[in-house]
């Protein structure tokens, strides 16, 4: 075996990632910590001129009262998406591996489903659910003789944003938590079932604890995914006076970046948005994954 | 987890002869994809030749523009234009400003908003093309129009396409049936607005988009006022002035009043409301058939278009949308492209199928419109009352950051809308204010106030 | 496919008679995923005029007017899109799948220098938002005269940092030492290892990785949306998000979008339907391993 063997294989990986991933990352770096000069009006040609301004950037993005609101607002949403979305996903799964339960095959396509729906036209289509003059819920609980809900109003719109992201995540996160459960010797378990344990008991004293570090995985993914909460909210945005441009986090880089045109905040937000998640994934893989993946 | 053979992507051999199949065939079915996309990207990659005509690229967001430059491309066959079609005003800007930052990938030829020229501008994304653009073709559009494309300079970064001048659309049925007078100032408006929304609460004759700064400011622009304004080398912002107060607390009035809706324009639920009669007017521009015909289809005939309300005994309007034909800094042929921006919005047939085709109002006074909008049909003198609004347009200077100021106004006064409150209204433009002078202060500018 | 026809799985005891709590739980999950769905399967029957106007799931008789129409726009536009689509996720992902897989080979058998620093760096890739990288990648394809070509789109496409995590996992599980050893005493070389016997072993897991980078491309959004400027090269997502979004002037296209997200949906849940067995992934096993 020649030694440059795995650098051969590991060659086009290598050369991809450093052109598409790591330039650009150390690109926006740079560009953090540079901003512009204007002379005079700004207004003839080579007014503008590119200048160090050291940190500043990063002070005024992590001053900026609305990034600090977005960044408690997804705090909230992840709060209410993630739990509820692994929670459905494993029970889904749960349900989907227990012997008792029927019509699976169909159910786990239906759930899956809105996965290939990309999340800018799954938003669109939820836009049309919610609002009640054009929605079909108004005409049932009309018919009801019930008022309709304002699923954009101030204090529903959060929920609205987070079941759109629901509807599109728990059929992933149910297909990987259903692998595992698959993997699973049914020996581990047979025993138990003789000694007469339900389902339930089985699920949650066995089954459980042995998907564990899947679900970690899939907790970890999610968390990401919540930080990058980006498509929902803007094309819902213009439906409602509900949600601002700088709702989230990546929100507020869109702003800066593309409609303030100022790449420089906006590459300094990004940095602390991919540092910030960095900690975070790492701290909860030492916290929670160590335990999961050490019990095996 | 891998010790035993379950279903997991740990199994080690494929050992079902259906499911290897499966594989077979779509090994197969992607070896085929590959070679027809190769085949695609070839095609794709083709150059031209290098003696052949000058080849120009344009940016549009107007429907059917590759009908009318079809024209062009017939007339003159050493310089073929071809049209990419837009999204629209707001991301071909965006597009444009990060093309002219990786100093490639700009078009030569790039419609832009005139509210959107200051930025292109200060961005270095438009040519002066004074000296290929004859006075013959400036001669034909308004002072105002000429001021959005010279900003006050001996330059020419633009040859102005179309205008919007702002008037006051209604269900002519509606306001027989109730027996209401058309308004013609503000507070016949607001009158109005009351008896509507009294005669039926599901009702209203208008509302108050958060979404759409450039209506807001087109309502400011009527009542005097001028966001941006220069002194020597020094910018200033005054969105937070006596005129466009006066425009703010009218709204927020009305909004808290409730007579008035408070829901963005250009959604699902507002489609519905014109659809089934909700909403009874619309403060728009001279462009409104298009979107009413596109999203209120069944409401056809309904309509009639009207001067827009006055605050004072001068006829003053606004302006919402209009747009002007610029060549980029990028372009490697900026004569040639100059002369076909010069002919897009002077030649009569040009302007001819710009009216026909893409549906504008074109800025040129020279433009020939008779027959109204097919939407419009029963209304003879549309164009008469467009002309009347167009030339009373109030001068209005726009500064290097509209953006961030529309953008402003959005995240303020989508709060308002939402608090439904006339308070709420005045803090909104307040904010809208301060967000956009911080915003150019920290944008390099020099900024006095 | 349920639990039930799993053939490891026959063992049956008393306690295997159906649900209806379990049943009818995983029924409500589908018909709430399903809605949706539903809602623009009728959607895209209606004419523009009824789709504000009559109750929403009444559905009405123009799906093929409006598939004509959407077909008629711009000389077909559309059609150009869902190719433009099929093009990117197709290649794309083809392009990924053999990458990830050729980097997966070569992290699960051999030890090397640099070897964990690269694993990780490729790790850290995921949490590195789309959105934040998009305006420099811009900057640097278009620096090298590959803005607004099917290459902008594709080239950053290929790099998948779940693919290549996979790809080690169905590696490292699969392909046995001995079998690579075997090879090597038979003289083969190392490329010839990986393509006679490494590969086929990983198939059935590749075609997992493809699915999945190929749904990744096909709902990926702001790439496109950034480094495209021609809208004959846009996919689809790109394209319908351009007719909902004409500006103030313009009304919204939402008949033609609307049919199209049917449209364009259609290809995705075919594929799902298809190759239905293939869609598993077990995340943590390479963390088990590695």
């Amino acid at each position: 075996m020649s030694r440059s063997a795995p650098y051969g294989f590991l060659a086009p990986a290598m050369v991809l990632f450093t052109a598409t991933l790591a330039l650009p990352i150390l690109y926006s770096l740079y560009l953090s910590l540079r901003g512009v000069q204007v002379q005079g009006l700004g207004l003839g040609p080579g007014a503008r001129q590119e200048v160090w301004v050291g940190l500043s950037n990063y002070r005024q993005s992590l001053s900026d009262p609305a990034f600090v609101h977005s960044v408690v607002r997804v705090v909230g949403y992840g709060v209410l998406l993630v739990p509820t979305m692994l929670g459905l996903a494993l029970l889904f799964a749960l349900l989907l591996d227990s012997r008792r339960s029927r019509g699976g095959g169909f159910a786990r396509t239906a759930i899956f489903l809105p996965y290939a729906v990309p999340a800018v036209i799954a938003s669109l289509l939820w836009g049309f659910l919610y609002l009640p003059d054009v929605s079909p819920v108004t005409d049932v609980l009309h018919g009801l003789g019930l008022p309709a809900p304002q699923l954009l109003s101030s204090r529903l719109v959060l929920f609205a944003v987070a079941n759109i992201a629901l509807w599109g995540g728990v059929g992933f996160n149910m297909v990987v938590l259903y692998t595992s459960l698959r993997a699973i010797p049914t020996e581990l378990y047979e025993a138990a079932r003789l000694d007469g344990a339900g389902e339930v008991s089985i699920a949650v004293r066995i089954k459980v604890p042995i998907v564990l570090p899947s679900l970690v995985m899939t907790l970890i993914f999610s968390l990401i995914a919540t930080v990058q909460v980006f498509a929902e909210p803007t094309t819902l945005r213009p439906l409602t006076n509900n949600i601002s441009t700088t709702w989230t986090p990546l929100m507020a880089v869109y702003r800066d970046a593309f409609t303030r045109d100022d790449i420089y905040s906006a590459s300094a937000t990004s940095v602390v948005i991919a540092a910030v998640t960095l900690v975070f994934s790492f701290g909860v893989l030492r916290a929670v994954g160590r335990r999961a993946f050490a019990e095996r | 987890m891998g010790s035993n053979g379950g279903t997991g992507p740990t199994v080690a051999t494929v050992t079902n002869s259906a499911k290897g199949y499966l594989v077979r065939r779509s090994t197969r079915l992607c070896l085929a994809v590959l070679l027809t996309a190769l085949t695609l990207l070839a095609a794709g990659c083709g150059g031209g030749s290098a003696d052949g005509p000058v080849k120009l690229t344009f940016w549009t967001w107007a429907p059917n523009m590759d009908k009318v430059v079809a024209v062009w491309n017939e007339k003159h066959p050493d310089i073929q234009v071809t049209v990419n079609k837009q999204d629209g005003g707001d991301p071909a800007v965006t597009k444009l400003l990060t093309a002219v930052k990786a100093g490639k990938g700009a078009p030569d030829i790039m419609q832009a908003e005139y509210q959107k020229i200051p930025t292109l501008v200060s961005a270095g994304a438009l040519a002066d093309i004074s000296k290929d653009v004859p006075t013959s073709a400036t001669g034909q559009f308004g002072t105002a129009e000429l001021r959005a494309v010279d900003l006050g300079s001996k330059a020419l970064y633009a040859v102005p396409q179309d205008t919007g001048p702002l008037a006051f659309f209604y269900r002519a049925d509606v306001f027989q049936r109730l027996g209401i007078a058309v308004p013609t100032t503000w507070q016949q408006y607001a009158a109005a607005a009351r008896q509507i929304h009294q005669a039926d609460p599901t009702m209203y004759l208008g509302t108050f988009s958060a979404n759409d700064a450039g209506w807001f400011a087109g309502l400011a622009q009527q009542a005097g006022a001028s966001w941006w304004a220069t002194k020597g080398q020094t910018w200033s912002v005054d969105i937070d002035s006596a005129a466009t107060r006066k425009v703010a607390d009218f709204w927020g009035g009305l909004v808290q009043e409730g007579v008035i809706d408070n829901k963005p324009m250009y959604t699902p639920a507002w489609n519905a409301a014109l659809n089934d009669g909700k909403q009874v007017g619309w403060v728009s521009a001279v462009w409104a058939p298009g979107v009413l015909e596109g999203n209120a289809a069944k409401t056809k005939g309904l309509w009639q278009m009207a001067p827009l309300p006055q605050w004072g005994s001068t006829f003053t309007d606004g302006a919402w949308g209009g747009s002007a034909t610029g060549v980029t800094t990028q372009s490697q042929h900026p004569e040639q492209a100059a002369q076909f921006a010069t002919w897009l919005n002077t030649d009569p047939a040009a302007l001819k199928a710009l009216v026909s085709d893409a549906g504008i109002y074109p800025a040129a006074k020279s433009a020939q419109l008779t027959t109204p909008p097919a939407f419009f049909s029963n209304q003879s003198d549309f164009y008469e009352v467009a002309a009347k609004g167009r030339d009373a347009i109030s001068p209005f200077t726009y500064g290097p950051n509209v953006n961030a100021a529309y953008n402003a106004y959005n995240d303020a006064f989508g709060q308002a809308a939402d608090a439904k409150t006339q308070s709420a209204f005045g803090q909104a433009l307040t904010q809208m204010q301060s967000t956009t002078l911080s915003n150019l202060k920290s944008s390099g500018f020099t900024t006095s106030q | 496919m349920s639990a039930a026809t799993s053939g490891a799985r026959t063992v049956r005891t008393r306690d295997s008679r159906p649900s209806v709590l379990a049943t009818a739980l995983l029924m409500l999950g589908a018909v709430y995923c399903l809605v949706p769905v539903a809602w623009v399967l009728v959607a895209a029957t209606k004419s523009g005029a009824d789709l504000f106007s009559t109750f929403t799931f009444a559905p009405g008789t123009h799906l093929f007017a409006n598939i004509a129409d959407l077909s008629a726009y711009r000389g077909g536009l559309f059609w150009r899109w869902m190719l433009n689509t099929v093009l990117y996720a197709g290649v794309g992902a083809a392009l990924s799948t053999l990458v990830s897989a050729m980097a997966g080979f070569g992290l699960a058998k051999y030890e090397f220098l640099g070897k964990s620093t690269f694993f990780n760096l490729i790790l850290a890739g995921v949490l590195v938002p789309g959105v934040i990288l998009a305006i420099p990648q811009y900057l640097l394809v278009a620096r090298v005269g590959m803005a607004d070509t099917y290459w902008s789109v594709l080239l950053p496409s290929i790099i998948s940092p779940y693919g290549i995590y996979l790809a080690r996992i169905y590696a490292t599980a699969s392909v046995p030492d001995e079998l690579v050893e075997a090879a090597r005493a038979d003289g083969a070389s190392e490329a010839r290892l990986f393509v006679l016997v490494a590969l086929p072993i990983m198939r059935s897991g590749l075609v997992t990785v493809f699915l999945f980078q190929f749904v990744g491309i096909w709902n990926n959004f702001m790439l496109p949306y950034i480094m495209l400027g021609s809208d004959r090269l846009f996919p689809v997502t790109v394209g319908l998000n351009g007719l909902l979004n004409q500006g103030a002037t313009q009304p919204a296209l939402y008949t033609l979008v609307i049919t199209g997200a049917l449209l364009s949906i259609l290809p995705l849940v075919a594929l799902f339907l298809l190759l239905q067995r293939f869609w598993q992934v077990d995340l943590a096993a390479g963390a088990v391993k590695a």
